[in-house]
């Protein structure tokens, strides 16, 4: 039981950070491709909500992992 | 407090890379309480320490299942005699549920059964029928629940036919959308397909339930991991998978959204991708039993019913319920179902399945007799000595197993690699898509240009579609897979193949390290010798008043007939084996430190050294010549005097074993370098080492030095292993890098040793270094494949080529190209079924009896 609660308090208190820096990575592409070259704006979002992916692809469990090794006790 | 930790073995389902592996073993890890934690893609099992007083089996299968994994549970059904009503009930199903292992049991009374939910590995079907006998009722296994072995096959079976089926469907649907998206290049075939298959929302249509159907596995075990921080190779089908079909449907409903448009769905590339992981996934499953194929026949030969008598009655039980010292019957034909010492009858027993040994083996009363061997000829009985888990061939089992179940150095290696491989994988497919879409779109992008192996052209497509194109093809082209099994089913095979032939390696490192021996220490008694003296060589004088054969050696032998003196054992051992009949004496005189007085058929015979003939005034000059001689080869001469005048003379020494000439020969071919360590003096050691062909003499070391020794080796820089038998090597097996026991030796020495030599031969010293080199070539080979395909196709996937060639690597192409790199791995080592060590290939083996010089025997041994 208490393992469920640590967990689900590891994944609300990731989910604080890898959003935001999926987010900005998406906000960031989308910046760049309204900057730099006339791309359609379907490309640009559709650009940016890829790289926000994966983003969060990358973030997530390094996020994750990094949270959970700072509540562990041994580390 | 402390508490005593437990170990356990999981059974986890669903890993199918060494990114799971990683993630398994991190979640194991995390949990607060364990330790030791070993996970195993080839055996799909996870071993650890934990402890009992932080941790429950719950907490780890839980730990395992939110990394989007599980840990399988078994049923059972149990018969179970003697309830009567519900309380009885309660208390079979109380006695069961306490068990660790079991996460459910339920009891019908109404049939007699308790149906038994658990998880193999951890609580056994014995312990199950123990804990119902307890609480007083009787339990049977039912004859349809399925032993351990069936379990795991079962388990495999399930995973082929789950994803043949899924092959199945996906093949079937993807041969459709390939016809239909290529329609118009059908040419006269045409007639023959309807124009509507064509259609884009028609393909959109049929992929749809490829993706969703057999491709769901792959999105919900991804999504499980992600919510946990652990990423897997299912994330890379499933983002590759996810974005062609997203995509694709996107430019079917809304062509003029800007991702290319109807010319830009790749409906194919979503239904051909799904297809070609799923046929990977299921030649994997098919491929990869094989490789353990070993330990499932040592699985095979545990018998399942003993015939014991009790109360002068036969009867037919269990063989895991024969308890010891129970009488067995075993008829011709039978098998033995566990270990004991014949008391009664004769027969050849086969101990192939074991020992490897092919010629059947004589028993007697008194003979050891190993449960899971075949009797061939005769019926005997024999008692029970070692039951259970105890018994020879379950800890054999249990070393293969724990053998399979370790990594080895390199595998943690290539897991280390592969775990962060798919993280640096996904932030490449960003890297990937980004320069596309912002420079080489602009700068290389050719309208006229296509798909490797297809006619398609990417015309149509836009700068976000081309992009996303070679992200998606990065992701799944970089995938694992093949990195993560490339040693564990090595190891499998390998450790498998050296227990067909009676070496036991108890660890993968044991195997990595073997492979890479340059010394071998072996000890001298027990192990390069038989450590027990006898008759050499008799010589008689020449005025000798017996001339018929033997005589000499028949008066010696009835006169220390009554010693125990071991050289007069020798010497009546020596006589017996020659027929010589030994009558009583007359009269006995031991004299100590000389040797023997007798009177032996009215003659007085006198047998002992130089000083026992000097004081009593025996002419010996004639023998003197012969006696420095066979001195010089390390042998003891004792002199034989009848009747006051010399005789003759007898050398005893102890015998080289069978075979061991031709080991140290096989050895120096292989580029080993021999060294040989004794306790005995120089000139003796000396002496067997010239026989055997032993590089280097390490002599006059006690026993508690040899470790030091072997140290002084690899100080040197050397990877040296100790071969021994006896509790006073067990340090040196301990320091060596690789300890062999022999199979014949103590208890502490198997235990200490890395690797166990079942039978009493030194040439599987050979065959451990035989076995692990060809399994780390393919370990080698393995590796290399793996990440030539990786290295190949991820420039390919990432469009470096394209510049130049104006061809891009499609994402069904790149999933093909996996599912090929996964099974060339399996199949290659497969090819290790094949293996058969050089000392075994030799149809005749050469004996070295005939020329083996025994030797001077050492009543302290070494």
């Amino acid at each position: 039981m208490e393992h469920e609660l640590v967990e689900k308090e590891v994944a609300r208190k990731s989910a604080l950070i890898y959003l935001p820096i999926s987010l900005g990575a998406a906000l960031l592409f989308l910046f760049a491709a309204t900057l730099f070259g006339n791309y359609p704006p379907v490309a640009k979002i559709g650009g940016a909500v890829w790289v926000g992916l994966l983003s969060l692809i990358v973030s997530m469990p390094l996020v994750t992992a990094r949270i959970k090794r700072l509540r562990s006790p041994s580390s | 407090m402390t508490t005593q930790l437990k170990t356990v073995s999981l059974p986890v389902q669903g890993m199918t890379c060494a990114s799971c592996v990683s993630h398994v073993e991190t979640a194991l890890k995390e949990l607060n309480g364990t330790s030791n934690v070993v996970v195993n893609l080839a055996t799909n099992k996870a071993s650890l320490a934990y402890d009992p007083a932080h941790l429950t089996l719950d907490d780890m299968v839980r730990a395992v299942s939110n990394v989007g994994y599980s840990v399988p549970a078994t049923e059972l059904t149990l018969e179970v005699r003697g309830m009567t009503c519900a309380s009885c009930v309660a208390h079979v199903e109380g006695a069961l549920n306490e068990l660790e292992g079991v996460t459910s049991a339920v009891v019908n009374l109404g049939l007699g059964t308790a149906r038994v939910t658990y998880i193999s590995g951890v609580v056994t079907t014995s312990a199950m029928k123990r804990a119902v006998r307890e609480v007083g009722y009787e339990a049977q296994e039912r004859s349809e629940g399925a032993d351990a072995l069936d379990r795991e096959r079962q388990v495999r079976e399930e995973e082929i036919k789950r994803q043949g089926r899924n092959l199945l469907i996906a093949g079937i649907i993807g041969v459709i959308v390939m016809i239909g998206t290529f329609y118009d290049m059908l040419g006269p075939l045409k007639v023959f397909v309807p124009v509507w298959l064509s259609y884009k929302w028609v393909i959109g249509l049929l992929t749809t339930p490829i993706v969703l159907g057999p491709g769901r596995q792959f999105f919900t075990n991804s999504w499980r991991g992600l919510t946990h921080g652990v990423t897997d190779m299912n994330l890379l089908y499933a983002t590759g998978i996810g974005a062609a079909y997203g995509i694709a449907v996107i430019n079917t409903v809304f062509p003029t959204a800007g991702f290319g448009g109807e010319g830009a769905t790749f409906f194919e590339s979503a239904a051909l991708l799904t297809t070609f992981i799923i046929l990977g996934r299921w030649l994997e499953a098919l491929t990869r039993g094989r490789a353990s194929e070993a330990i499932r026949k040592l699985m095979k030969l545990q018998p399942k019913i003993a015939r014991v008598i009790r109360d002068n009655k036969e009867e037919e039980i269990p063989a895991d319920e024969v308890e010891i010292d129970d009488l067995i019957l075993v008829r011709p034909g039978e098998s033995i179902p566990v270990d004991g010492i014949v008391k009664d009858g004769y027969s050849a027993v086969d101990e192939s399945m074991l020992t490897g040994e092919s010629l059947p083996v004589e028993k007697k009363t008194g003979d050891n007799v190993i449960g899971g061997t075949l009797n061939k000829t005769g019926a005997f009985k024999f008692n029970a000595t070692r039951v259970g888990k105890d018994t020879a061939l379950a800890q054999i089992i249990k070393l293969v197993e724990d053998a399979q179940a370790s990594k080895a150095p390199i595998q943690k290696l290539a897991d280390w690699v592969a775990g962060h491989f798919i993280l640096g994988v996904h932030i490449l497919a960003v890297a990937v898509f980004v320069f596309w879409f912002f420079i080489g779109f602009q700068l290389f992008f050719d309208p006229n240009s296509s798909f490797i192996l297809s006619p398609y052209k990417l015309g149509e497509i836009g700068v976000f579609g081309f992009s996303l194109l070679l992200s998606v093809t990065v992701l799944v082209i970089s995938c694992p897979c093949a990195v993560g099994l490339a040693t564990p089913s090595a190891i499998m095979a390998g450790t498998g193949k050296a227990a067909e032939h009676g070496v036991l390696f108890k660890t993968a490192e044991a195997i990595e390290n073997a492979s890479k021996l340059q010394t071998i220490v072996f000890d001298k008694t027990g192990t390069l010798t038989k450590g027990e003296p006898s008759v050499t060589d008799v010589i008689e004088t020449s005025n000798f008043k017996f001339q018929t054969p033997n005589t000499v050696l028949r008066l010696a032998a009835i006169a220390e007939k009554n010693s125990e003196h071991p050289l007069g054992e020798a010497i009546v051992r020596g006589a017996q084996t020659r027929g010589l009949t030994l009558v009583d004496t007359e009269s006995f005189n031991s004299i100590p430190g000389q040797g023997v007085d007798a009177k032996v058929e009215s003659l007085n015979v006198l047998l002992g050294n130089r000083k026992l003939m000097h004081e009593r005034n025996v002419d010996i000059g004639e023998l003197v010549k012969e006696a420095e001689r066979l001195e010089g080869d390390g042998k003891t001469v004792m002199f034989v005097a009848v009747d006051g005048q010399a005789a003759g003379l007898i050398a005893v020494a102890d015998t080289l074993k069978e075979y061991a000439a031709e080991a140290i020969r096989h050895l120096h071919r292989l580029g080993i370098e021999t060294a040989m360590i004794t306790g005995d003096n120089r000139r003796t050691a000396e002496a067997i080492a010239r026989q055997v062909g032993i590089d280097h003499v390490l002599a006059e070391v006690l026993p508690q030095d040899k470790a030091v020794e072997v140290k002084k080796l690899q100080a040197l820089g050397k990877k040296v292993a100790m071969v021994g038998d006896g509790v006073n090597d067990a340090p040196a097996l301990a320091q060596a890098d690789v300890g062999m026991a022999i199979g014949s030796g103590t208890d502490v020495a198997k235990e200490t040793g890395d690797v166990i030599l079942i039978k009493d031969d030194i040439r599987d010293v050979v065959v451990a270094l035989e076995v692990a080199k060809a399994t780390m070539r393919k370990v080698k080979q393995n590796l290399f494949w793996a990440f030539f395909y990786n290295t190949l196709g991820i420039p390919l996937g990432a469009g470096l080529f394209y510049p130049f060639i104006s061809l891009i690597i499609s994402p069904e192409l790149a999933g093909l190209m996996m599912a090929i790199s996964s099974v060339t791995v399996t199949l290659n080592t497969l090819l290790l079924k094949g293996f058969k060590p050089s000392i075994r290939r030799e149809d005749k083996p050469q004996q070295d009896k005939g020329h083996l010089t025994p030797q001077l025997a050492t009543a302290s041994g070494d």
